[in-house]
């Protein structure tokens, strides 16, 4: 049996790893963009906020691959995928012939379209070389730059100031993480930072970009010109999906898996932040680009591949994120639309150190935001995952004393 | 477990005062009581001893771990000891209550207690008959020091008998001797109490309970009774008068002092100063209208007894009654002032005085009140008080006071019949009133707050049974406005018969939770007219919200003196089989009387009503069936 | 192998396991001394209180797989592979509360710990007393435990021992083992008190 695993993230390693355990002998190749060590992406930003070292970043020993008998193809990406002949073809034009294959690309960070995207100083934040050339760049910089107010902008926004640069937010939207959060626990984070001394410019886009070999400004679309000697651009990121043929596999944002984490092909599956999957709490297909996702789908994705029949539950939303005293957790759908018939119940807000939300479909729990006290979070999260029908008042839930105690009968 | 989704009390002021405290942010005893959640398991049953330093040990209720504390004491003897150890420090608080009154009547005697007098000499002479001291032609004076002496002696060891106990039937006085209950000596039997649970000392848990009896004989016969009797001596035996209650009784134009605690001593003098013209012209001079002077807790119901003082509330009011912004003083002594109103008070302008050389608090400034120097004290912080008004800041007035009617005495309720028991009897005995339950007690944040107690008052009201009714039981009742002769409407058709002949309320407010006594009084009145023993009729106690040790002292007397009492709460007995089944079951062939617990007013008015029926039956009377 | 064991109807909420925990974890590992150590050494195992407030010594199942174990990002969270203990390595811990919104009893704490990395929070949980089995002793919170809500034992025995508890009793016609007259009554008085607070 001869495993071919492309992408070398977490989903990729899980899923390896996963093989290893029910199949010693069968070959795994593994095709990785990146030629780090299998790494921690998440901890990024912990470099470059200062408090991790990059040599920290590195979750598997050197001899990763070697030790798990992985065939390494690095600082290669698939270009196409020959579903009927079981061949993926590398950007040298190498092929590879697999009888399992697992689509763990990852994604990339969306793109921003502006003049003079060239210029030095301007950055995405998504791969430990990214962080290695920011760290080594913080030297000279002065004014930071940060597009997007989600999760990646928030935290290289809060990096930065920890490093005592200068920074200021572009948030395209009214408040910062709109996408996680209600624009409550919104407000709560944004007034953390701005305490902290960021400087914050709502509904605004960056449309140029100015300077000398380096950036020295950038041109908004209301043309006003913001000084900066360093830009982070955090608009999100898209699944890396162009090579697969859509002829043979369905592809919608993500690619989209079964249950079994199986692509619509037989013999390939899909797991990590390429894939798409049904979202627990919105009851839809949708593509949840998370780490423990991509860790927990890597591993039952590759389950299934070595043969060993395991079924996915589905994915859920979850976010953590602490600035500076704040905390943030957020699970599921927390933040719906007024259209899509939720109860939201929420206690606590600004200026009470402590803010709790729980959205509610029916008596199930779909949705959580916690701002401080955020322990009992995975029991909240746990009820979400099983779809458990609640017995408990949703101010019992939301109490400071809640504890896994008042779930037993 | 707190849930904010249910509201914490049945009345409303609480409800409305308690938001605006979390809007403050005072933390209140109901965020206190969630966080103590789980509360020990040990303790909860009795089963945890710290009596001494081979310990602390304690007892497996499952039967696998320790059985035994390391001195070898099993489970009966360990929750013995600890129900024990409760009753005499309730005992101890009532009698010590009791003996600080003796000393001002002592100091009226001899002069040195200036700003009190006898107001009653018609008591006074009654009481020192009592004490066999001759009152003929005697100084007022002269008598009062005499008996203030031999009231001295009852504390003491050297008596066969405290003197009050003649007060109780013949036949009740014959049981406590062959049973060995007669009290001593009110201090003898607390300190009888102590030593006898001293590890190695009683460890016979049926005798330890007995012995837990007397002492509470002692409180009920003794310290108690003693500081109601003195209490009446020197500020008047209370007659009924209409006074106004609940957070509404503070003014926003005036000047609001609020009198915590439990003796009349420190609030009576208070009261004095707070009619001062100098200090009313003070209170004018700062902006305010006057001095208005409200009770909380039993110091309040000793004022509305006897002086128809407002009261603003009771137990569970103590830190809410801060969050109005209104009160800018605070005067406390002593017993259930919870060490955090100071803390409270911070959030306010309010000053905080405490002023028994007993009780000090946190966040308080102490003046200390005795009975040489408490009448210019009492104008000394009233005017501190008055200076304070123009700091107030927000005030939050929650709702419009109610008026109740209280100053029921043993003498004033006689008075109401004329001088005599016997309308009352054949009232009950004509089945109009079915019996009377004798409601008492406190409040406690495991019980929604005066739920128990209106609830139960409700039903057996409903029922045709008068309610009489002291401490925080009277303030909550009053609150839901059983204290006027109106609220005959709410009883049943034959005790409302009776109020509406007599324009009485169908529930007398009797006073503070030291004037339980003034039950065994009229009882012991009751059954004399009947020639019965105390045990024979058809009444009962109840404390549906109980918290404290003075509690379970009042129990135990009421018990051991003949009547059947439910309680809301468990005490902390259920490590013991053997003493849960003496004390609901096994009593009844000794006293004649036995606890029921049952935390539900709804079932608890059932057992009560079954109760007072079985008596009727016995006695020969109707009986309905329940 | 002996594990801890937690049998819920036992707890009677006396949280003598908490501080007992906490001292087992402390530098100098006796009470009244851990106390004074800064840091503080907390509890690991937590008692909450139930719906009837009756408590419940919350503390981590070294669930396999583990959830957290598949979150931490810096896979500082491992399986001790002797003990099939689940631990947290607090120096490659960075503190990113994922494991928090992963574990499904909320057992995790982040604070600065005595056994930890000084100056910095980093995330706690059981650690099933190594240290202490390690030489020959019983795990603390199970040594504390004096009503038996706590064991360590074999999983069969006390599986066994549950089988027989529910065999016996119905076999006498008892039906479901019952508890201690004095605990059912207590419980009984705790429930009614509850429902009639929230009623």
């Amino acid at each position: 049996m001869k495993y071919v695993i492309l992408g070398n993230g977490i989903a990729g390693v899980c899923a390896a790893e996963a093989i290893r355990t029910l199949d010693l002998e069968g070959e795994i190749v593994m095709v990785g963009d990146e030629t780090f060590l299998p790494y921690s992406r998440p901890m990024i930003s912990y470099v470059l906020d200062g408090s991790e070292p990059h040599d920290k970043l590195p979750i598997r020993p050197a001899d990763f691959y070697e030790s798990m008998k992985i065939k390494p193809v690095l600082g290669q990406r698939a270009v196409s995928l020959d579903v009927e002949n079981r061949r993926v073809q590398l950007a040298d034009s190498t092929c590879i012939d697999y009888d399992r294959l697992l689509i763990a690309t990852g994604a990339d960070p969306r793109p921003l379209r502006a003049a003079h995207m060239d210029l030095g100083g301007i950055f995405y934040l998504r791969t430990e070389s990214h962080v290695r050339q920011q760290v080594a760049a913080l030297s000279t910089a002065r004014r930071a730059l940060v597009l997007g107010g989600g999760l990646v902008g928030l935290k290289a926004a809060y990096a930065l100031l920890k490093r005592g640069l200068e920074v200021t937010l572009l948030i395209t939207s009214g408040y910062p993480l709109s996408l996680q959060v209600d624009e409550i626990a919104g407000k709560m984070v944004l007034d953390e930072l701005l305490r902290r001394g960021l400087k914050v410019l709502v509904g605004r886009s960056v449309r140029a970009f100015e300077g000398n070999g380096v950036v020295r400004a950038a041109v908004t679309d209301t043309g006003s010109r913001l000084p900066c000697d360093m830009v982070i651009i955090a608009k999100g990121v898209l699944p890396s999906r162009d090579f697969i043929p859509r002829q043979h596999i369905h592809v919608d944002l993500g690619v989209v898996v079964d249950d079994h984490l199986q692509t619509s092909a037989a013999g390939i599956h899909a797991a990590g932040d390429v894939a798409e999957s049904v979202d627990i709490s919105r009851g839809c297909r949708w593509v949840n680009a998370l780490w423990p996702e991509a860790a927990v789908q890597g591993r039952i994705a590759g389950l299934n591949m070595a043969g060993r029949p395991v079924v996915y539950p589905g994915s859920m939303s979850r976010n953590v994120l602490r600035v500076y005293d704040l905390d943030v957790l957020t699970l599921g759908h927390a933040n719906p639309g007024p259209e899509e018939g939720c109860r939201i119940v929420w206690s606590g807000g600004p200026g009470k150190g402590r803010y709790r939300s729980l959205v509610l479909k029916d008596d199930i729990l779909v949705g959580a935001v916690l701002v401080n006290q955020v322990e009992q979070g995975g029991v909240l999260c746990a009820l979400m995952e099983n779809r458990v029908p609640l017995r408990l008042s949703t101010s019992r839930l939301m109490a400071p004393d809640f504890n896994f105690a008042c779930l037993l009968p | 477990m707190f849930d904010p989704e249910h509201s914490l009390s049945v009345t409303q002021d609480a409800d409305r005062l308690y938001a605006k405290a979390r809007e403050d942010g005072i933390e209140t005893v109901w965020e206190r009581h969630t966080a103590q959640q789980p509360q020990c398991g040990f303790c909860d049953m009795g089963l945890s001893c710290r009596i001494c330093v081979m310990g602390p040990c304690r007892v497996d209720p499952f039967g696998e771990g320790p059985q035994r504390g390391v001195c070898g004491a099993d489970a009966d003897i360990i929750v013995a000891r600890n129900l024990c150890r409760m009753i005499a420090a309730g005992a101890a608080s009532h009698s010590d209550h009791g003996r600080d009154l003796v000393e001002v009547l002592a100091g009226v005697a001899d002069g040195t207690a200036k700003g009190y007098k006898i107001r009653d000499e018609a008591k006074l002479k009654k009481l020192a008959a009592e004490y066999g001291i001759t009152t003929d032609g005697e100084d007022v004076l002269v008598l009062a020091g005499e008996l203030a002496e031999a009231m001295m002696e009852d504390y003491g060891m050297r008596r066969r008998a405290i003197n009050l106990v003649a007060r109780a039937p013949q036949k009740r006085r014959e049981l406590w001797d062959r049973v060995g209950l007669t009290p001593r000596g009110i201090d003898r039997e607390t300190s009888e109490m102590m030593h006898r649970t001293h590890m190695g000392v009683d460890n016979d848990w049926q005798s330890l309970l007995l012995q837990g009896m007397r002492n509470a004989l002692s409180d009920g016969w003794g310290g108690s009774m003693i500081a109601t009797e003195v209490s009446d001596i020197l500020f008047g035996v209370p007659t009924p008068r209409v006074t106004s209650v609940n957070a509404g009784v503070l003014k926003k134009d005036q000047v609001n002092i609020v009198v915590h605690g439990h003796n009349p001593v420190v609030s009576e003098m208070v009261s004095q100063a707070c009619t001062a013209p100098e200090l009313l012209a003070l209170a004018k001079e700062k902006g305010a209208q006057g001095i208005n002077l409200v009770g909380l807790c039993c110091t309040g119901n000793e004022l509305l007894m006897r002086r128809g003082i407002a009261m603003a509330g009771n137990h569970l009011m103590t830190e809410l009654i801060l969050s109005t912004g209104a009160v800018d003083m605070m005067i406390v002594d002593y017993q259930c002032i919870m060490p955090s109103v100071g803390q409270a008070a911070t959030c306010y302008h309010t000053k905080m005085i405490s002023t028994s050389d007993k009780a000090r608090f946190p966040h308080m400034e102490h003046h200390e009140f005795h009975p040489d120097n408490a009448e210019a004290k009492a104008m000394q912080v009233v005017r501190t008080a008055v200076e304070n008004f123009v700091n107030r800041g927000r005030v939050f007035i929650p709702v419009e006071p109610r008026e109740a009617m209280g100053g029921f005495s043993v003498e004033a309720i006689l008075g109401a019949l004329g001088g005599t028991p016997a309308p009352l009897v054949e009232a009950v005995k004509a089945g109009k009133i079915r019996g009377a339950v004798g409601i008492v007690g406190c409040n406690n944040p495991k019980i929604k707050h005066d739920y128990g107690h209106v609830t139960l008052t409700r039903r057996l009201v409903e029922n045709d049974i008068l309610v009489v009714d002291t401490g925080c039981v009277s303030v909550a009742n009053a609150k839901a406005g059983y204290k006027m002769p109106e609220a005959a409407e709410m009883a049943g058709p034959g005790l409302k018969e009776i109020c509406r002949a007599l324009g009485i309320p169908p529930v007398l407010h009797l006073g503070s939770c030291v004037d339980n006594v003034r039950i065994l009084v009229l009882l012991s009145a009751l059954a004399d007219a009947l020639g019965v023993d105390i045990s024979d009729l058809p009444v009962a106690g109840s404390a549906p919200e109980w918290y404290s040790e003075k509690a379970v002292t009042i129990a135990v007397y009421f018990v051991a003196s003949g009547v059947t009492t439910h309680l809301g709460p468990m005490p902390p007995i259920t490590g013991s089989m053997n003493v849960v089944n003496l004390l609901t079951s096994g009593l009844n062939d000794v006293v004649g009387a036995t606890f029921a617990v049952e935390p539900d007013p709804e079932k608890a008015a059932v057992f009560l009503r079954q109760h007072i029926e079985d008596k009727r039956r016995a006695l020969g009377l109707d009986a309905r069936r329940v | 192998m002996k594990e801890v064991i937690v049998h819920p109807k036992r707890c009677v909420g006396c949280m003598q396991c908490m501080p007992a925990c906490a001292t087992a974890h402390s530098r100098t590992r006796h009470l009244v001394s851990a106390v004074l150590e800064t840091p503080q050494p907390k509890p690991r195992v937590h008692v909450g209180a139930g719906r009837f407030n009756e408590g419940f010594p919350n503390r981590c199942r070294h669930c396999d797989p583990a959830p957290c174990q598949l979150t931490c990002l810096t896979g500082a969270i491992y399986r001790h592979a002797g003990t099939q203990t689940v631990m947290i390595d607090p120096d490659r811990c960075i503190n990113c509360a994922s494991c928090a919104m992963a574990c499904p009893y909320g057992v995790i704490r982040f604070h600065e710990d005595p056994l930890g990395p000084p100056g910095r929070a980093v995330a706690v949980k059981c650690d099933n007393c190594v240290a202490r089995v390690a030489e020959g002793q019983i795990p603390a919170c199970v040594e504390a435990c004096k009503v038996g809500a706590l064991t360590y034992e074999e999983r069969d025995t006390a599986m066994k021992r549950q089988t027989l508890a529910v065999a016996r009793s119905m076999s006498s016609g008892a039906g479901e083992p019952v508890l201690p007259p004095g605990v059912g009554l207590l419980r009984t008085m705790k429930e009614s008190q509850v429902q009639l607070l929230k009623g």
